[in-house]
């Protein structure tokens, strides 16, 4: 048990680094997050993502964002999903309140994995 | 468009205004029929309007198919999957490209190409096509092509200049509605469908005037029983062993509130028309969403056969394969129409190998269900169907609905792609046997709540697919399928998902495409007997399709891997549990292809 909260606390560490005072994303065992990168993870799922991008976000017919997370800045990636790549396939999301309302959390829990935090692409609720 | 009305009045009259018009429309039903006749053209998708793939050229057959070589290529320029075939009619050849759907005309003579279309589509449609920018293909009658574009847009061009002669909007491509399927020239009607199940669009089929483009009619697949151009008493459907009629608002009743109105039940398949009967056929898609806990009932009429008057549009019958959907088991593959004999009784057959993994032989002139069994014995979501009820008889550890949302359910046998999906089937009036390119992958299924939003995907699961455990380790197979008894006669393995149209010949022949790339020619009667094996520049989704010029005899095939097959493979990749199951299948085809879109022509030496 202990181990695994010094886990968690490191994580928590890293994910601090990535944005100035709140951390963007907690995760303990690597599938247990908080609530906002939950609702993360409900709009990944909730817009399909997983067709282009696959149910692990590794890339399929989109690529993979476990890749572009570490290039893109968060500005970069909120326009990708609100305008949309039409070209080359990419949807716009910005008529989908689902996913405009929830950018921050979709950011969040993309960027826990490709941040290699969050191991596995379904997460559950931690313990409160 | 109100064209149903419930009094014995109204079908009267339409049904003068049918007889009267008839003389007239045996007219243009005559030059397609003329350019099929004509062994020498491949004048529809299917060859015929049975859907049969069976070319009567025997020039290529058995005994020197081995030498075939390749005559000529052509590249589309696109770099997409590629599925259906060209059309060739008189010495011209018509080709067509997925999105941004370009038209070719070329003249079999000098391989040069005498005209060129490309409609202009908004690019907002590429990433509202569910499983890539496919287009499988043009229709041809009377000097005129039909395209139907990925935004909806049915066009028809002059066949001499590519000039536009009318063009019509289908759908609504900001609501999802956008198309994939190829049209179909029936009589004096182009038969065309809708794509969006993904995105909730309600399904229907439509038939418009091949003179001027205008609708003639539009049948719902789900909803009121006027809008599905249904007639509660003389629409039949299969009940307690016997045809009965559907009854009142039948669609209507197994949907919870409006749910039908964002149903699903679309209509992108290949359809086939018999002129004796004057029915055309096809099926439906899967109801929206995935998540079966979200929509109660057994969402009719999605996942069903239909029978049409092509004249009126209304429904001779229905049969519903998979009541209540809950592993996207679209019905919407091909009705091949043949004269066979099923259990000892000559009978005018539909035959239909439906994603389900099961095949069901019905009686096309009234509906009876015959034969149904499966035509993979991996599959496992149901044990059978009760013949009686023509239900299948699901079994529970497999029931998405059962276990819930939120939960995933593993080894769901066939996966969602189908045993088969949309790649044609052909038949064989000399082995009166059906030759079948099949997948041979299971899944794991999770579904979930979503919502419905105008012009958003609309799914409500989690999938991922891999090769059927305890068997070949390949992920398809082709084989031979006698649908009077229900049985395989023959199965050959394949290392990857057979996601071709099938095409057989009278020089004995059966030949398909294969994901890394190979046109294989096989022994029809023999189907392991590989005569012919080819290598073309990409993968193969595309049908199988044969001609003959100034004496000549070819076998063409597109290549350009893509479509579900292509992505379908990479789907839910489980890098940690899943070892080297769809991972490894994957990375293999990588190492076999890559994308581009051209048409390889095969032919004797001289």
């Amino acid at each position: 048990m202990i181990r695994k909260s010094m886990l968690a606390l490191l994580v928590c560490f890293a994910g601090a680094t990535a944005m100035a005072d709140e951390p963007l994303y907690k995760v303990v065992d690597g599938n247990k997050v908080d609530a906002n990168t939950l609702m993360g993870f409900r709009t990944w799922r909730q817009a399909a993502c997983d067709r282009c991008h696959g149910a692990n976000q590794e890339g399929m017919v989109g690529p993979s964002l476990i890749n572009s997370l570490k290039v893109l800045t968060k500005e970069q990636f909120v326009t990708a999903v609100r305008d949309g790549r039409l070209e080359k396939g990419m949807v716009s999301f910005a008529n989908s309140k689902a996913v405009m309302d929830n950018i921050d959390n979709l950011y969040a829990y993309l960027k826990g994995r490709s941040d290699g935090a969050i191991t596995s692409a379904k997460v559950v609720a931690m313990d409160p | 468009m109100r064209r149903v009305t419930r009094s014995s009045g109204g079908v009267v009259r339409r049904l003068g205004i049918a007889l009267l018009a008839l003389p007239a429309l045996a007219f243009a039903n005559a030059d397609v029929e003329k350019n099929i006749a004509n062994a020498k053209n491949w004048a529809m998708q299917a060859g015929d309007m049975f859907n049969q793939r069976y070319s009567r050229l025997n020039q290529i057959n058995t005994g020197n198919v081995g030498k075939m070589q390749v005559a000529w290529t052509f590249s589309t320029g696109v770099l997409r999957g590629h599925e259906g075939s060209p059309l060739v009619i008189d010495g011209m050849m018509y080709l067509h490209s997925p999105f941004p759907n370009k038209v070719f005309a070329i003249d079999l003579d000098t391989q040069k190409i005498v005209w060129k279309y490309e409609p202009r589509q908004d690019p907002a449609v590429i990433p509202q096509m569910c499983c890539d920018t496919v287009n499988r293909g043009l229709a041809y009658a009377e000097g005129k092509v039909v395209l139907q574009q990925a935004d909806s847009t049915l066009i028809a061009l002059d066949a001499k200049t590519g000039k536009l002669l009318w063009s019509t909007k289908n759908g609504d491509p900001k609501l999802g509605a956008v198309n994939t399927n190829a049209p179909h020239i029936f009589k004096d009607k182009v038969i065309t469908g809708i794509s969006g199940g993904e995105w909730g669009v309600r399904g229907f089929i439509a038939a418009y005037n091949l003179s001027d483009g205008k609708l003639a009619w539009k049948g719902y697949s789900v909803g009121p029983d006027a809008e599905m151009l249904m007639d509660p008493g003389k629409t039949m459907t299969w009940t307690n062993g016997a045809m009965a009629p559907v009854g009142k608002d039948s669609s209507l009743k197994t949907w919870k509130g409006d749910q039908w109105k964002t149903g699903g039940g679309t209509t992108w398949g290949w359809y086939s028309y018999d002129k004796a009967l004057n029915l055309m056929y096809y099926g439906t898609g899967n109801p929206s969403t995935w998540n079966p806990a979200q929509r109660p009932g057994d969402n009719k009429w999605s996942m069903t056969i239909f029978a049409r008057d092509v004249d009126t549009g209304m429904a001779k019958w229905v049969y519903q394969m998979t009541p209540y959907d809950e592993w996207d088991f679209d019905g919407i593959n091909e009705m091949i129409l043949a004269d066979i004999t099923v259990k000892g009784k000559p009978t005018k057959a539909l035959v239909h190998f439906d994603r389900n993994g099961f095949a069901y032989t019905m009686d096309r002139v009234t509906g009876a269900l015959l034969v149904a069994e499966k035509y993979d014995p991996v599959v496992n979501w149901a044990t059978g169907i009760d013949m009686k009820t023509g239900r299948p008889m699901t079994v529970a550890k497999y029931s998405t609905a059962r276990n819930g949302p939120d939960v995933n359910t593993k080894g769901i046998c066939p996966a969602a792609l189908g045993t088969k999906d949309q790649q044609p089937a052909a038949f064989d009036p000399e082995t009166k046997l059906f030759y079948v390119p099949t997948n041979h992958v299971c899944m794991d299924y999770e579904p979930f709540a979503v919502e419905y939003t105008a012009g958003q995907p609309y799914v409500g699961a989690t999938l991922s697919m891999y090769p059927a455990p305890n068997s070949h380790g390949g992920m398809g197979n082709y084989i031979t399928w006698d649908a009077g008894t229900g049985k395989i006669v023959q199965s050959k393995a394949e290392k990857f998902s057979v996601w071709s149209g099938a095409l057989n010949t009278a020089g004995g022949l059966s030949c398909y495409g294969t994901l890394e790339g190979f046109l294989k020619c096989v022994d029809k009667k023999d189907i392991n007997k590989e005569l012919f094996k080819f290598k073309t520049p990409s993968g193969i989704i595309g049908n199988v399709f044969s001609y003959e010029h100034k004496g000549k005899q070819y076998i063409g095939v597109f290549s350009g891997i893509g479509g579900w097959a292509g992505i379908g493979m990479a789907a839910g990749l489980e890098k940690d549990t899943d070892g080297l199951g769809a991972v490894g299948g994957y990375r293999e085809l990588n190492q076999y292809t890559e994308l581009g879109g051209s048409l390889t022509v095969f032919a004797l030496p001289n």
